[in-house]
């Protein structure tokens, strides 16, 4: 269900007894359930319950760049479309695709290009199709973990997968995983994606005001709540092939 | 009236000889683990290598998956064999395609690859061979497109393939050429190997036990063609269950027993 938001945001974003408004700590995350290889014909796919937030992600290629003046003779290209359900958010979204959504197409591409080897396919292009069924906050980051996810399932080879996850701060304290109302009346937020090869940061985006000081805290506590985040991705990978192979043990020791 | 001699009329000795990927599959360290990209496989990079499927960090000092897949370690080399991914045309490969476009020039085939290959009239004749009465004119068919329609099916083979230009088809060699009957099914390429078996025995074991004619080709599409229909589908359900359990243990033995079990509830000899 998606939270209906007032116009009018509460005034204080922490409980009497110091948790956040959903009953979370301040550095707890949100449950998340993750799940790959969800539709049929696409070459990968994966879909994400982040809280809230429910994401459906579909991977394509290699193959031909349509239109065609958009190949690249010497590499492949990396195309994100991400989209909003009209029924996603309290409002009806309009359809058509506007300068948000743009923004944070260009903004995933960014983020994952690193970790392909887009070089190997020329004159081809990768497709990710993003659908935001149901949005409640840091889905541009939800949406990162999850575009990575379906990579890797699609069998596209790449250095690492990616995750990414909201810091914020609101009252004056530092938190992670901001849901959608913190996000809006909250004093800061910070997305940040990292590839786990090298370790390297791979997205940063800003808004509000904090000093420098709680601005690298903030990053040490992304990294422990990404390291969790990345662990939850791993699983969710092995898990479909996994399973088999129990289930296949199982069945002989019985034998 | 030679050159209209049906190339199909090969298919009831129809063999497969595509095995040279098998040991890939099948080598003799080859864990069951199965990795994750980015995941690392091993720290001791003086005595090990990266092969197929993984690379150094930036340090060089690790070695790191690229592919979800199963780690094998292979003399020095530590590779990673994928579970999923595409297929890429290489020379000498025997494929199906499908004809989806023809002009006077040339037919396009989807062959299941990035890109479409590319059919050209002159290899879809023999060269060399005596046309028509005491030699006589030059062929017609050498230069335009009708042999083939839109929708065929063709055995094909790959005579030239890179990273820039489309593949290059023929159909003159032994066992190529059109489909008339049976019909196509389509797996993972990457699970290919498993379906063919070490040295072939997971084909040979499918072939005797279902009395179909099976073509495996590399780019995850199977040709077959059994006596009568409960044959055909018990092969395809066979075949779905190697792709869903490809990265298992003993496969040969326990698709064996699955047929025989199958065949005894389904009431087919």
């Amino acid at each position: 269900m998606p939270l209906i938001i007032k116009d009018e945001y509460p005034e204080k974003l922490f409980r009497e007894d110091g948790k956040r408004l959903d009953g979370r700590d301040k550095h707890e995350l949100r449950p998340i359930k993750m799940e790959v290889g969800v539709l049929e014909n696409a070459d990968g796919s994966a879909y994400l319950e982040w809280g809230n937030n429910k994401i459906y992600a579909a991977v394509y290629g290699p193959r031909e760049v349509h239109p065609h003046h958009l190949a690249k003779p010497d590499r492949g290209i990396l195309r994100v479309f991400y989209r909003m359900a009209t029924f996603s958010v309290f409002d009806r979204k309009r359809p058509a695709p506007g300068r948000r959504e743009k923004e944070i197409s260009m903004v995933i591409t960014d983020c994952l290009e690193p970790v392909l080897f887009l070089e190997l396919y020329p004159g081809t292009s990768f497709e990710v199709f993003i659908n935001v069924m149901d949005a409640d906050g840091g889905t541009r980051c939800a949406c990162t973990t999850v575009a990575a996810l379906a990579l890797a399932d699609a069998g596209v080879p790449m250095k690492s997968l990616v995750t990414a996850v909201a810091m914020g701060k609101i009252d004056g304290e530092l938190i992670t995983d901001l849901s959608g109302i913190e996000d809006k009346a909250g004093e800061a937020d910070l997305p940040c994606a990292m590839t786990w090869f090298n370790e390297e940061l791979s997205l940063l985006q800003f808004d509000g005001k904090m000093d420098l000081e709680e601005f690298s805290k903030c990053l040490t506590l992304g990294k422990e709540a990404l390291t969790k985040i990345h662990e939850i991705q791993l699983d969710t990978l092995k898990k479909k092939y996994i399973e088999i192979q129990e289930e296949l043990k199982g069945g002989e020791n019985e034998q | 009236m030679e050159r209209e001699q049906d190339e199909s009329i090969e298919e009831s000795n129809t063999e497969n000889n595509e095995t040279e990927d098998v040991d890939e599959f099948e080598g003799d360290e080859t864990s069951r683990d199965v990795v994750v990209p980015g995941e690392v496989l091993s720290e001791d990079t003086t005595n090990f290598l990266p092969g197929r499927g993984t690379i150094f960090n930036k340090d060089r000092t690790k070695i790191i998956s690229l592919n979800i897949g199963l780690k094998q370690i292979q003399r020095n080399y530590i590779n990673v064999i994928p579970l999923r991914g595409f297929y890429t045309p290489r020379p000498g490969d025997k494929i199906i395609a499908l004809v989806t476009d023809k002009n006077p020039v040339k037919y396009r085939c989807d062959i299941n690859s990035k890109e479409e290959g590319i059919l050209k009239p002159k290899n879809t004749v023999k060269r060399g061979k005596p046309r028509g009465f005491r030699g006589g004119a030059p062929d017609r068919d050498d230069n335009s497109t009708e042999k083939y329609e839109i929708g065929d099916i063709l055995i094909v083979k790959v005579l030239s393939a890179d990273r820039l230009n489309s593949p290059e088809l023929t159909t003159v060699g032994k066992y190529l050429g059109k489909r008339r009957d049976g019909l196509v099914i389509s797996i993972d390429p990457p699970k290919i190997p498993r379906v063919i078996g070490r040295s072939g025995s997971m084909i040979k074991m499918l072939k005797n036990l279902t009395n179909c004619n099976i073509f495996v080709t590399q780019n995850g599409r199977i040709w077959l063609k059994g006596e009568n229909i409960s044959h055909e589908r018990l092969l395809i359900d066979a075949i779905r269950k190697i792709e869903k359990e490809a990265h298992t243990v003993g496969l040969t033995d326990r698709m064996s027993k699955y047929i025989e079990n199958e065949k005894m509830k389904r009431g087919i000899n």
